[in-house]
């Protein structure tokens, strides 16, 4: 058995939502597709692009273009109401300093669009 | 034809079984502990110390994670408490289904607190929920005290870390004070034990605190 790499298993999962959406347009081939992976996932986007090549093989969408928007993280202050942006190492407010938990984005691990005919 | 707005979440399906396993969970009343470390930090011999210590007072029970091998079922299973082994045949980390699964071979009513042993690895469990109120993220110290910089996103998403191996420190060179500056940063709200399960240390500790934990949910 294959040991089932994480952006392996992820890429698999992103197609299977690629190609059922496809077939709900009937779209016979396609051309494009875009993912949306945020910044505070632990998936790496190089290993992904190096997934898509073998996950779409076969498929309507082998060789199409493969697209990944990198998502800003943000957190929010509750006591501030104020949005900024964070890492994993650092989520203090930049005006009170106070550790944020109300992360808003940066875990987006979703596909975003497809194109085809 | 243009382009097609899509914009599902690709753990899409593990999101969708593991909110049914967390809804059966909390009907059920059960407090469920998702346990992650890399291989050999000690997450089965806290296990095993644990529920030396808690199973008088709650009734317990474990989903054990593993590759290939049987051997962590068996240490469980000699403690008296129920287990279900699930081998992920090489997959790096468990998902909602194979939780699904081992949920059908446990009596649900019978059961006050769950932990489900993760398969050993820094990186992949932290990404899939799998139906738990909270995580704990196991660090030894032989490790290095680099890890939670080099691997932040299972320590960000824990509720606890446990520092184990405690005893072996002196031989090591992790520094205590990187570490909890570095949990600080990624983590502030996370509560930290240190344990050594050779010298039964720092397990009385944890046990309060779990039992603080549970309370609160229920
Ligand atoms: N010195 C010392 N050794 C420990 C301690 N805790 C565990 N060990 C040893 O570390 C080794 C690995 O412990 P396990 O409990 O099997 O670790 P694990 O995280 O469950 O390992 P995997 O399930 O294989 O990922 C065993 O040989 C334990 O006896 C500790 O606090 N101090
Ligand atoms: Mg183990
Ligand atoms: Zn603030």
């Amino acid at each position: 058995m294959v040991k089932a790499m994480h952006e392996t298993s992820i890429m698999y999962s992103a197609m299977e939502i690629v190609l059922e959406k496809a077939k709900e347009s009937n779209l016979k081939k396609i051309n494009r597709i875009t993912l949306k992976i945020g910044e505070l996932t632990g998936v790496m986007p190089e290993v992904l692009y190096f997934a898509y090549e073998n996950a779409s093989k076969g498929t309507i969408a082998e060789g199409a273009e493969f697209h990944i928007d990198r998502v800003k993280a943000t957190a929010r202050c509750d006591k501030c109401d104020i949005i900024f942006d964070i890492d994993h190492f650092n989520k203090l407010c930049p005006d009170c300093s106070t550790f944020s938990s109300d992360i808003l984005s940066g875990y987006e691990l979703n596909v975003n669009t497809i194109d085809g005919e | 034809m243009g382009e097609i707005k899509v914009v599902t979440n690709i753990l899409n399906s593990n999101n969708k079984l593991t909110a049914q396993n967390r809804k059966l969970l909390d009907e059920k009343g059960i407090y469920v502990i998702n346990l992650m470390s890399s291989p050999g930090s000690g997450k089965t011999s806290i296990l095993e110390k644990v529920i030396l210590k808690l199973k008088n007072d709650l009734r317990m029970a474990v989903i054990e994670g593993d590759l290939y091998t049987t051997k962590d079922a068996e240490r469980i299973e000699a403690q008296g408490i129920p287990v279900v082994q699930i081998n992920t045949g090489g997959a790096c980390h468990l998902d909602g289904n194979m939780i699904k699964n081992a949920l059908e071979s446990l009596n649900l009513d019978e059961i006050d607190i769950l932990i489900i042993e993760n398969v050993g690895n820094l990186v992949c469990p932290a990404e899939f929920d799998i139906g738990e109120d909270m995580k704990i993220t196991v660090l030894s110290t032989a490790e290095g005290n680099d890890k939670p910089l080099k691997y932040p996103l299972m320590f960000e998403k824990s509720g606890a870390v446990i520092l184990n191996k405690i005893d072996l420190i002196e031989y090591t060179n992790f520094s205590r004070e990187e570490f909890y500056n570095d949990i600080k940063s990624i983590n502030a709200n996370a509560a930290v034990f240190e344990t050594s399960c050779v010298k039964d240390q720092g397990i009385e500790e944890l046990c309060v605190w779990l039992k603080s934990q549970i309370k609160l949910k229920s």
